[in-house]
């Protein structure tokens, strides 16, 4: 008898504490991330987890330093009575048929309110299949892929510039420096054959054309090539006036190398991220590319500045310097968890309504982007880039648009 | 007869999985074990059977995957018409390309066989026909029931296990016809059966060209499934290397092999994932790869091998074991 009355106040005890646990659950928002911590672009999806890392590390503690930076005061979301985020990291392996079962794993076994990822833009179209199929937000932040947002979805919201948004800021700075006194009427764009390449060198074309820029010169080349020498030799004869480089990194190392070797130097070098932006290539190839423009969407600013200080948060996770990719995660997910506070709820249909009325101003968001407001298909049509520029060899500055500029552009392009 | 036991209790356990264990991500793990065991079954006709061991069958996989997505991408059809379409194009590049490599013997034909598989993960990335290096997607939102886009997985578990049952009939019935003899013993000895009057080229065509259709069932039922297919979902070499593997674990040249294979192989990889891919550290295919050098070390014929043996051994009828003996791997 005695044995069974224990058992029945174990019992009861058990209960509570169940019952307090799941109390305690509620004051957690529960996200998911999906991103690749295995294959190919495994080191991107690790530094994709530092960034998200640094960000819940804003949110969840008092950060008065970052002063009216959204969620860094007090500790929690205020929105929801000091709630802490917890985000649930999950690896899509580089694979769209991972990252599907991931998220299905994610918002039915983990009960996710809403998720963020999945770098690759395949395995984002895959994901985001699932979360409009369950009703559950998906912010993107580093997706490019144009037809993501082409497909009516209503749980799709990306706040990442795509390749247009690219197009009109290259086509908007060549026409500032032609108003300096540059030549521009001649563009040449070096691209490989892979999505990223084409997709991107399309876009550009159609936008210049579309604003009567009709002289483009479009040079091809096979990715990971081994020998450009011909593309070099074809810039060298049709003396173009801006060469535009759409390379990733060991490609855009080949051609600063073969331009030295060949002795070309083209008047204007604008290079579209990817490549150009890599810590390898810098190290490899950035004394011979004094004077390439870039593209970027992140600068540290000012010392004392909030995205200077998130910066070193940054580097003192990830043991990197923080870059464009890490920032433009980041944002994604900064800009999900500002709505979720907004929303003051979890439920998915008033998070997706809080998104849809995101109105972020350039001074609330880690990156150089005009604001965050995103149209009728999800996309944020206030991103934008700055130019960026190798003056020294080492480090890009900001030069463009001159509003951010930290030191105006040099030209013509110096090389080596 | 105890045979026909068995097997109607394993069919009536395999109906009733989705049903017990019913958390969607479980139903869906279901549903993933079926597609691809009826990959490996498909490859296990002449990877198992025939003893040529392809490591290109991802090019027949993708006909399927593509020929679905396009079908309704350029055409606006529901991505069941492009099976057929899958099958007919999948048998015919395995007769265009059966003919010189099946040729082949030994290591050089799975050498030849990667070649053509990333020979065509290259072209297809150039073709804009079938998106390049983007890839295809299917419907967005699912318009009717023929577009096979459902929320559940318990649809498409239900789908592939037909597609399966079929698979395994048709490979059944093939092993006992004269077919089937010919490929065991073409398998055993090329030169011998040869010797013997067996007509080996042809017979390993028309295994090569069974296998392909049935590959290319599997692309297109796994193209509908997570709608969207890209040259390297869709032909990268990672995936024949899969089908291997799966048949080659559960056991290669015996029916229920690679469905053996798939059954531990799939759960396996998604739920290590579960467990340990968010920590980002890539364990998961650590996890994997050492289960795979265990088996390869001590069950190197398959664990159903194994199954069969201790089941013969545990009622000692020796005549048992020479019946399941000439279905054993090489």
């Amino acid at each position: 008898m005695k044995f069974k009355h224990m058992l029945g106040l174990l019992s009861a005890a058990a209960m509570s504490l169940a019952l307090t646990s799941g109390a305690l659950a509620q004051q957690t928002v529960k996200i998911g991330a999906i991103f690749p911590f295995s294959g190919n672009a495994a080191s991107a999806g690790n530094h994709a987890k530092a960034a998200i890392e640094v960000a819940m590390d804003i949110i969840n503690n008092d950060h008065p330093e970052l002063g009216d930076f959204p969620l860094a005061k007090g500790a929690g979301l205020p929105g929801l009575g000091g709630a802490k985020v917890e985000v649930v990291f999950a690896d899509n392996q580089g694979s769209p048929a991972t990252g599907q079962n991931q998220a299905l794993r994610l918002i039915t076994e983990e009960k996710v309110v809403a998720l963020t990822g999945a770098y690759q833009s395949g395995v984002t179209l895959t994901v985001s299949q699932i979360t409009e199929k369950y009703g559950i937000p998906l912010v993107n932040g580093e997706s490019v892929a144009a037809g993501l947002t082409e497909r009516g979805f209503k749980w799709f919201f990306r706040t990442t510039p795509v390749a247009s948004d690219f197009a009109r800021d290259y086509y908007d700075f060549l026409t500032d420096m032609k108003a300096a006194g540059a030549k521009v009427d001649s563009v040449a764009l070096v691209h490989d054959n892979t999505e990223y390449g084409t997709s991107v060198a399309n876009t550009i074309t159609a936008a210049f054309k579309a604003k009567g820029m009709a002289n483009i010169i479009d040079v091809a080349y096979p990715a990971n090539a081994t020998d450009i020498q011909s593309q070099v030799l074809q810039l060298k004869e049709k003396k173009p006036d801006v060469v535009i480089m759409i390379t990733y990194t060991s490609d855009a190392i080949l051609f600063a190398k073969t331009m030295q070797a060949q002795d070309y130097k083209p008047p204007m070098l604008l290079a579209d991220d990817a490549g150009y932006s890599d810590p390898s290539f810098l190290k490899a190839a950035g004394n011979i590319s004094v004077g390439a423009f870039n593209r970027s969407s992140w600068s540290v600013g000012k010392p004392g500045s909030p995205t200077a200080i998130i910066a070193k948060m940054y580097k003192d996770k990830s043991g990197d310097e923080m870059d464009d990719t890490a920032g433009r995660q980041m944002t994604g997910f900064l800009v999900l968890m500002e709505a979720i506070n907004r929303a003051g709820s979890t439920d998915p249909a008033k998070i997706q309504a809080a998104l849809k009325a995101t109105d972020l101003k350039p001074d609330q968001l880690v990156l150089g982007y005009k604001g965050v407001k995103f149209d009728e298909k999800g996309q944020n049509i206030l991103a934008s880039g700055f130019i960026i520029q190798l003056q020294d060899g080492q480090n890009y500055v900001a030069v463009w648009p001159k509003a951010t500029a930290e030191k105006p552009p040099v030209m013509p392009y110096k090389g080596w | 007869m105890r045979r026909a036991i068995w097997l109607s209790v394993a069919l009536a356990l395999v109906i009733a999985y989705p049903l017990l264990f019913s958390t969607p991500f479980q139903q869906r793990l279901g549903a993933l074990v079926l597609l691809y065991a009826i990959a490996a079954s498909a490859w296990n006709i002449v990877g198992g059977y025939a003893g040529q061991v392809s490591v290109g069958h991802v090019v027949f996989f993708g006909c399927g995957a593509y020929a679905a997505m396009a079908v309704y991408h350029h055409l606006q059809l529901s991505p069941l018409v492009g099976i057929p379409v899958g099958i007919v194009v999948a048998v015919g590049i395995a007769a265009v390309i059966g003919v010189p490599t099946l040729r082949l013997s030994g290591h050089y034909f799975s050498m030849a066989t990667i070649a053509v598989a990333e020979l065509a993960r290259l072209i297809v990335i150039n073709i804009e026909f079938l998106g390049a290096a983007v890839g295809l997607s299917g419907p967005p939102v699912p318009r009717n029931v023929f577009d096979v886009s459902f929320i559940s997985a318990l649809p498409y578990y239900y789908l592939f296990l037909i597609i399966l049952i079929i698979t395994l009939g048709i490979t059944w019935w093939m092993t006992e016809s004269r077919m089937g003899f010919y490929l065991r013993a073409i398998r055993d000895s090329e030169r011998a059966a040869r010797s013997l009057g067996a007509p080996a080229s042809r017979t390993k065509l028309y295994a090569f060209m069974l296998s392909a259709g049935f590959t290319s069932v599997a692309g297109a039922l796994y193209a509908m499934m997570f709608g969207f297919v890209d040259p390297e979902s869709g032909l990268g070499i990672l995936l024949s290397v899969k089908m291997l593997i799966m048949a080659a674990l559960g056991g290669a040249g015996l029916l229920f092999g690679p469905l053996v294979g798939a059954a531990i192989l799939v759960p396996l990889e998604e739920i290590s994932n579960n467990w340990l891919g968010g920590k980002g550290a890539g364990l998961t295919f650590v996890l994997y790869g050492a289960i795979i050098v265990l088996i390869a070390r001590f069950q190197p014929g398959g664990l159903l091998e194994l199954v069969y043996r201790l089941v013969a051994k545990f009622r000692k009828a020796p005549e048992e074991v020479a019946a399941q003996g000439d279905k054993r791997a090489p």
